[in-house]
Formats: C-alpha cells, sequence, structure tokens
C-alpha cells in the first residue's frame, strides 16, 4: 500500500495552552487548518501516523543523543501542563522501520520507554482521524548539535518510503515542527519569515529535493534547525507539490501547516 | 558562546543543563526547588556562577556559562505555568 497521505504541521505550545500574549484569531485560523487536516486524514482512511517529530530534549537528554529514532513501545504517553496523553504504537510497523532502516545501512537508535513531548502532542490534538488511529513516533535530533545534516534527514526520509511502500497499511506521513522560531535566544521576537515565504514557494513547485542542500549553520541562522523533520518527510515525498494550507506568522513563530496530494 | 543559537553544550556546563532539564521536565524537582532552592542546587552540585545565575534566572548569563537556550525557555515556560496558571487557557 503506498503512502496515503502527507502533511508538515506546526507544534508551538501556544496553539494548545493559549496564552494572553497570542493573537487570538491567528491562533483560531491556525487551529481552522489543522482540523482540515484531520478531515483529510480521516477520508484517506488511514491505519497509522508516522510522526517525525524532534525531541525537545525531552525523550533524550545528554545521556545519549540519538540522532534518528524510532519509538518501538507498546504506547506513548507523556504531559504538558493540565494535558495527559497516550497513543497506541503501531508496533508491527515500528518495528519494520527500524529493522529495515537498518538494514538499509542507517544505524538507528529505538527505544521502549521514552517520554512523548508536546512536539508530538499538539499535532495529533488538533489532527488525528476521527475514529483516532495508532502512531509511530520517528525522532529526528534537531535541538542537541551536531544535529543529522539534511542530506541524511532527506536519505532516511527516502529509505522510510520506500519501507511504507512495501507494506500493508495505509500510512500517513507526518512531519512535526517549524517553521522560523528561536526559543530561548533574543532572536525569539524576529523570526525569519522571507526564509519560510521563498521555503514554502519553492516546495508548492515541487522543489523539496532543494532542501537536502541547506547547511546545519543556515538552517539555524534562519531559526529552522526544525526543518529537519521536514526535509525527512520530503525525501520521502520526491517531487510532489505542496499545498500550503495555512501560513500565519505570530510574534515569535512561523505556523505553517502544509499538505502533499499524493 | 558560539555562532550558533543552539550550540554544542560544553561538559563543563552538564550540571546546569540536568538542573534546568528537571526544573522542565520534573514537577517534583520544581516541587523541592520552590521549597528549598539551596539544598536542592547543592544536591545538583551546581557552583556558584550557576546559583547565582539561577536565582535571577538571568537568560543570557545562563547561556553564558554553557545553559542550553531551549532548555532555560522552556524551564522558565513550565515554572511560570505552575505559578500563574491564569495565564493559560485564556481564549
Amino acid at each position: 500500500m503506498p503512502l496515503v497521505a502527507a502533511a508538515a504541521l506546526p507544534h508551538t505550545p501556544q496553539l494548545l495552552v493559549r496564552p494572553p500574549t497570542e493573537d487570538r484569531d491567528l491562533v483560531l485560523r491556525v487551529h481552522g487548518a489543522l482540523g482540515e487536516v484531520k478531515r483529510r486524514l480521516t477520508a484517506a482512511r488511514v491505519d497509522v501516523i508516522a510522526l517525525i517529530g524532534g525531541d525537545h530534549i525531552e525523550g533524550f537528554f545528554l545521556n545519549a543523543v540519538p540522532a534518528l529514532a524510532v519509538y518501538v513501545g507498546a504506547r506513548a504517553a507523556g504531559e504538558f501542563g493540565r494535558y495527559r496523553y497516550a497513543f497506541e504504537v503501531h508496533e508491527p510497523l515500528a518495528r519494520a522501520m527500524v529493522e529495515q532502516g537498518i538494514e538499509a545501512g542507517f544505524d538507528l537508535t529505538y527505544s521502549q520507554d521514552v517520554p512523548l513531548d508536546y512536539a508530538f502532542y499538539v499535532p495529533l490534538h488538533f489532527a488525528m482521524p476521527s475514529p483516532a488511529v495508532p502512531i509511530v513516533p520517528l525522532y529526528v535530533n534537531v535541538y542537541l548539535p551536531p544535529q543529522p545534516a539534511p542530506a541524511r534527514c532527506y536519505a532516511w526520509g527516502r529509505a522510510l518510503r520506500t519501507i511504507l511502500d512495501a507494506r500493508p497499511e495505509r500510512v500517513a506521513l507526518v512531519a512535526s515542527g517549524g517553521l522560523s522560531h528561536f526559543p530561548g535566544t533574543d532572536r525569539y521576537g524576529s523570526p525569519d519569515f522571507e526564509f519560510d515565504r521563498a521555503l514554502l514557494a519553492s516546495l508548492a513547485e515541487g522543489r523539496g529535493a532543494e532542501t537536502a542542500r541547506f547547511t546545519g549553520e543556515e538552517l539555524d541562522k534562519a531559526g529552522n534547525v526544525e526543518l529537519r523533520t521536514w526535509i525527512t518527510l520530503l525525501g520521502a515525498l520526491g517531487g510532489a507539490r505542496a499545498e500550503v494550507l495555512a501560513y500565519e506568522p505570530s510574534w515569535h513563530h512561523g505556523n505553517a501547516v502544509v499538505t502533499w496530494p499524493l | 558562546m558560539s555562532d550558533v543559537h543552539y550550540f554544542f553544550p560544553p561538559a563543563s556546563a552538564y550540571a546546569l543543563n540536568r538542573f534546568l532539564f528537571a526544573l522542565k521536565s520534573d514537577a517534583a524537582a520544581r516541587a523541592r526547588y520552590a521549597e528549598d532552592a539551596e539544598r536542592t542546587l547543592r544536591e545538583f552540585g551546581l557552583d556558584a556562577a550557576a546559583c547565582e545565575a539561577l536565582a535571577a534566572f538571568d537568560r543570557d548569563r545562563l547561556v553564558g556559562l554553557g545553559a542550553h537556550p531551549y532548555l532555560v525557555f522552556m524551564a522558565q515556560v513550565r515554572l511560570s505555568m505552575e505559578q500563574d496558571p491564569g495565564n493559560f487557557e485564556y481564549f
């Protein structure tokens, strides 16, 4: 069964916890776009969501920093504020990804015991199809240098597509992250929206392969270290053209909701 | 510290980053810190410079000591979510 859906979604926690620092109408517009993704995933009758996220130093700390990891536990759970969440994990697909990924030459880490951070929860909170389906969390190290090179992320995405296309499940591959933001730095209030707009324009033309040529330094400078999750997804999508459902730049974050009609 | 926003965490800052990680991710550690800051900082093996920067929660000083910017940011978010719950779910 080939891949049946693809999307890239934001996970800024303000979408969830809605502090008074945020523009209410902007947040509600992003919610609306995420609701559209939910409708499309439901209509696509997906069996499982493989969700590529960047660990926010929550699942993994400095005791071990995996570049690329697959979560192969029975369920994935975590908390953020008053939100407590747990998702069933599609273990056969998760195992196939880690086994076949390693077979294909990717030295993946796997874990059966990491908490799931809000980077995974926020997109699922808003876009999980109804009824809910199991997930496979896929980790890309985005915050602890040295992060995997964009070209490596792209190659991993290409390998993922080969693995997924041979599976019996109807899989949605979803990237969580971005776009430009600089949490914890003095650029928090001035994201690089021009970078984001140029990127989205190129993705709409099907030029996703170009993202493999970014350097880590370029991504850091643009507030787009998390783009590695998108680049992994783009590796699976080849020249597919993006449909940008929303781009909503807030005072601290370029919120982008994007799908790829397959 | 470095040209990039998210720099390699120096080994010298491990104790500090471990404490920020605990503040961010462990409600029990936050409660212990609120109850007895001095003892908690001692248990985490933090030196005087780190303790001073933490007392003021001065981001630039913390980052200057090698703290990971994201850990500083999210530790502060988690602390404020607990201290000012009314500031969330505002609309």
